[in-house]
């Protein structure tokens, strides 16, 4: 059965883009915080340990590298996150006892991750409301690639500011 | 084929509509003069009274690094200000300089004026929000120490603060970023 074909005429048209407002930025830290990218921010080098690394070897690590905080991945599959809040919190009243324990024991499992394609915003709107310090970065394939600290938002925010 | 060819046609223009609004919008922006306001010149102008301080915890310095500790976990917090005579800071105590305290294997009972690291950064609360941005950089620095006109500690702010700054003055940019395309954890705190 042949179909019959619909006459298009210029009233049927609607265009898409019809109700679209582009958003309007006032600098260009404003438009790079919206319309940016996490991987354009400095997100590596970052240090990742396997689950069954001591606490004393990650420790160690932690001090070697100058980091405030460790990745705890496998076969670059994120597992979970070991920062100076929880040697605060975990570590330090029984490090005696621990310290040849597995630092998969006291790391924090599951932390909030983002994207490298998501927005220097979402990062930021996490770090600010859920009190996050370190985010791991991840790519397409929920592999990670990087973090972001306290310091690499500094910096990426200092290059807006006047010298 | 065909499909595809159309496909590509209506990318194209719907890109080309949007540079005509997005510089039409640039022009209206200019003509109003609404250039000036933003995120940029907030942060070289406001002063540091506007962002949310957080409580500064001040220690003397002969006090014992456990004590220090027990302060910031009660308070929550991941630096407390070690103060000397007349309340005048010294220096601070992070929970960072816990790694080489445990590694080294010295006694949590030391005092903490042993420990404590003797560079910091101030700022005034008139200061504009850039210098806590800049104080940061510079010195390498997680906190940086609100103090008053006479040079007490009043508060304590960072690189969470500033962030919070952005997030509460552009709810607009940055509290609509949340997207679903992470699974988000809240009931699991990061830790860090």
């Amino acid at each position: 059965m042949r179909r019959r074909r619909r006459s298009v005429d210029d009233s049927d048209f609607q265009d898409p883009l019809k109700n679209y407002e582009t958003p309007a930025y006032n600098d260009d830290l404003d438009r790079s915080l919206m319309e940016g990218e996490i991987r354009d921010i400095k997100i590596t080098p970052f240090t990742a340990v396997l689950p069954e690394t001591t606490i004393q070897e990650a420790l160690t690590e932690m001090r070697d590298s100058s980091i405030a905080c460790l990745l705890i991945a496998r076969d670059g599959k994120l597992l979970g996150i070991f920062s100076v809040r929880d040697v605060l919190n975990r570590v330090v009243d029984n490090y005696d006892r621990i310290m040849n324990d597995p630092v998969s024991d006291v790391m924090t499992p599951n932390p909030t991750a983002v994207y490298r394609t998501d927005s220097p915003a979402k990062a930021l709107n996490l770090m600010a409301d859920s009190g996050f310090r370190h985010l791991p970065i991840l790519n397409v394939d929920e592999k990670v690639v990087g973090i972001l600290g306290p310091r690499r938002v500094t910096s990426y925010l200092r290059k807006f500011l006047p010298d | 084929m065909l499909c595809k060819v159309r496909s590509r046609a209506v990318r194209l223009c719907c890109f080309q509509g949007q540079i005509w609004r997005e510089e039409l919008a640039e022009n209206l922006t200019r003509s109003q003069g609404l250039n000036a306001i933003g995120l940029h010149q907030d942060i070289l102008s406001h002063p540091v009274s506007e962002l949310e301080l957080r409580y500064v915890i001040t220690v003397h310095r002969d006090e014992s690094v456990r004590h220090c500790i027990q302060q910031m976990r009660s308070y929550g917090l991941g630096c407390v200000v070690v103060v000397g005579e007349k309340n005048i800071t010294e220096g601070k105590f992070t929970e960072r300089l816990l790694i080489p305290l445990l590694l080294s294997g010295e006694s949590l009972d030391e005092p903490v004026a042993k420990h404590m690291s003797t560079d910091w950064g101030t700022v005034s609360t008139e200061d504009p929000i850039a210098n806590v941005i800049e104080q940061m950089e510079s010195k390498k620095l997680r906190f940086v120490i609100v103090v008053n006109s006479k040079g007490q500690p009043v508060g304590l702010t960072g690189q969470k603060g500033v962030a919070e700054y952005i997030a509460e003055h552009f709810p607009r940019r940055v509290k609509v970023q949340e997207s679903q395309a992470t699974k988000i954890f809240l009931d699991h705190r990061e830790g860090a």
